[in-house]
């Protein structure tokens, strides 16, 4: 599978060569095949959903047998033993955490972390307010809170999260841009129209109805855009 | 327009070069002018070959007016000796010049090719000899092929002074040695061999004939280029960001002067805007979404 340049770029200054990793949130595999590409000894590729689960067995454990272990689980409560993972990686993982659950998964995270242990958190900037796709965001959010009681996607500022980390104990090395815009293609809000639709469908037709209708103003509406940013911050737990 | 070494040929060329296939879809009038266009845009840099329909004769009057101005490549599909110097003399007439600046073979794509072409009797062989009579003063090669053999080729061909070879945001994205172009260039410029650039305006391929007869492409490219002055200049900015000497036209006319505005304007894109680009035709060359995130 192609590594995304996003995930070369966070990778690029991490000492991957021999470690033991986590991805946290592993959805198709990319960053567990970034990991691998970088030398990585052994990659736990955890994800709660058995479709990304199937996913990444078959598009990256199959070739590495001996180096991916595709672990099932949630991510507030891991299988992993303390201090056993040297670096862990949350490619777009915060975003899709509702700020409720934000800080358990950072506690997990900091449990299974080895004194030394790198951390690797790549996400997006709140998008800038004129932004058409920031509207189809708060679409899918409206349409998830009503039908699940929790927002589907929460933006956090970089300079959120690394505070946040600092209460867990992580030092900050640094931070870089990894996508400035972000491409927003036909492929992404088809893809987000889908979740949201999915979300809307059961709701009662008062309220899911309109939802619906302003999804399928929006898709047409955008159709793809090019706006935010995409971060990359390193941290580091003292050794 | 930005200049830059061609390797170790001691010529600065624009970072656009004027692929002069798109003269053959204009009338004389038509590609004087655009001759013109071009020069008028500073660019110093010139590529032609024999298989551009009759881009050689309509490139002659003006190349023959600018003739000191022009940096001239040109090309020839022919592997052995004799075929190439009937090739190179064919040119020469039919531009109207004594002597080429750069002499380049044309779509280098197996391996028997270049065993053929580093034989004896091979294309190389016409091509030192024409340079040592000063006919031609560099040799290059030119191949949209596999990286590993453009590698070869490097290995084998110790005056290798110019390499040709396709670069964009679609292939950048992807990690298999089929497409590892970024190999070709790194050792391109280990080596001080000047480099090329061709494909920085493909979209992708053109619909099936049957969705889009051939007959009705708007472009006349074999791939469907980007078509607006915001996307050709990422194109040309992404490409000329690469570490390459310079980024070949698409072959279309009609495009030309858009291309030649984005040169001109030419700024380097920094790594999170290129990475940006990669994505987005990562994400478009995907037939389904597999993931709602980059």
């Amino acid at each position: 599978m192609d590594v995304p340049r996003t995930v070369t770029a966070a990778l690029a200054d991490r000492p991957v060569d021999g470690a033991t990793c986590l991805e946290a949130g592993a959805g198709v595999g990319k960053t567990t095949a970034g990991l691998l590409t970088d030398g990585a000894d052994r990659v736990y590729a955890m994800t709660n959903d058995a479709e990304h689960a199937r996913t990444v067995r078959e598009r990256v454990g199959l070739d590495h047998p001996d180096r991916v272990a595709v672990v099932d689980a949630d991510l507030v409560a891991t299988p992993l033993d303390t201090n056993s993972v040297e670096i862990v990686t949350a490619h777009g993982l915060c975003n899709v955490l509702p700020p409720a659950t934000l800080d358990d998964v950072l506690e997990e995270l900091t449990r299974i972390a080895a004194p030394g242990c790198h951390l690797v958190v790549d996400d997006y900037e709140p998008l800038p307010e004129d932004a058409a796709m920031r509207d189809l965001f708060a679409v899918e959010n409206a349409a998830r809170e009503l039908a699940d009681g929790r927002p589907a996607l929460t933006f956090y500022p970089a300079a959120t999260l690394r505070r946040l980390l600092a209460g867990h104990g992580w030092e900050f090395d640094r931070e870089r841009t990894l996508l400035d815009p972000v491409p927003w293609t036909a492929n992404h809000v088809a893809a987000h129209a889908n979740a949201a639709r999915a979300s809307a469908r059961p709701l009662p037709d008062a309220l899911g109805d309109p939802l619906l209708a302003e999804i399928d103003r929006l898709v047409a509406a955008i159709g793809e855009e090019s706006t935010g940013t995409m971060y990359s911050l390193a941290f580091r737990l003292p050794g | 327009m930005e200049t830059r070494p061609l390797g170790e040929t001691g010529h600065d060329s624009t970072v656009m070069t004027f692929g002069t296939i798109a003269l053959n879809w204009l009338e004389q009038e038509g590609a004087n002018q655009m001759v013109e266009l071009v020069l008028d845009h500073g660019v110093n840099h010139f590529d032609v070959a024999p298989t551009y329909g009759d881009a050689e004769l309509k490139l002659g009057p003006k190349l023959r007016q600018y003739r000191d101005d022009i940096f001239l490549g040109c090309k020839t599909q022919e592997r052995g000796y004799e075929g190439t110097k009937r090739k190179m003399e064919a040119s020469l007439d039919r531009l109207g010049v004594d002597t080429i600046d750069l002499y380049q073979v044309h779509g280098l794509e197996y391996e028997e090719e270049l065993d053929r072409i580093t034989a004896d009797d091979g294309a190389l062989e016409a091509m030192r000899e024409a340079k040592a009579d000063g006919v031609i003063d560099h040799i290059g090669l030119t191949s949209h092929g596999n990286p590993q053999l453009i590698l070869d080729a490097i290995d084998r061909i110790d005056d290798l002074e110019t390499l040709m070879f396709p670069l964009n945001p679609v292939v950048a994205g992807k990690d298999d040695e089929d497409h590892d172009y970024q190999a070709v260039l790194d050792r391109a410029n280990e080596e001080g061999i000047g480099t090329l650039v061709i494909k920085a305006f493909a979209k992708g391929p053109w619909p099936s004939t049957d969705d889009l007869p051939e007959r009705d492409r708007p472009y006349a490219n074999w791939y469907e280029p980007v078509d607006t002055p915001e996307e050709t200049r990422e194109r040309f900015d992404f490409a000329a960001s690469q570490d390459v000497t310079t980024v070949v036209n698409s072959g279309d006319p009609k495009l030309v002067a858009m291309t030649l505005d984005a040169a001109s304007r030419y700024e380097a894109m920094d790594e999170a805007a290129q990475r940006s680009l990669v994505e987005s035709a990562r994400h478009d060359d995907s037939p389904v979404p597999e993931q709602l995130h980059h």
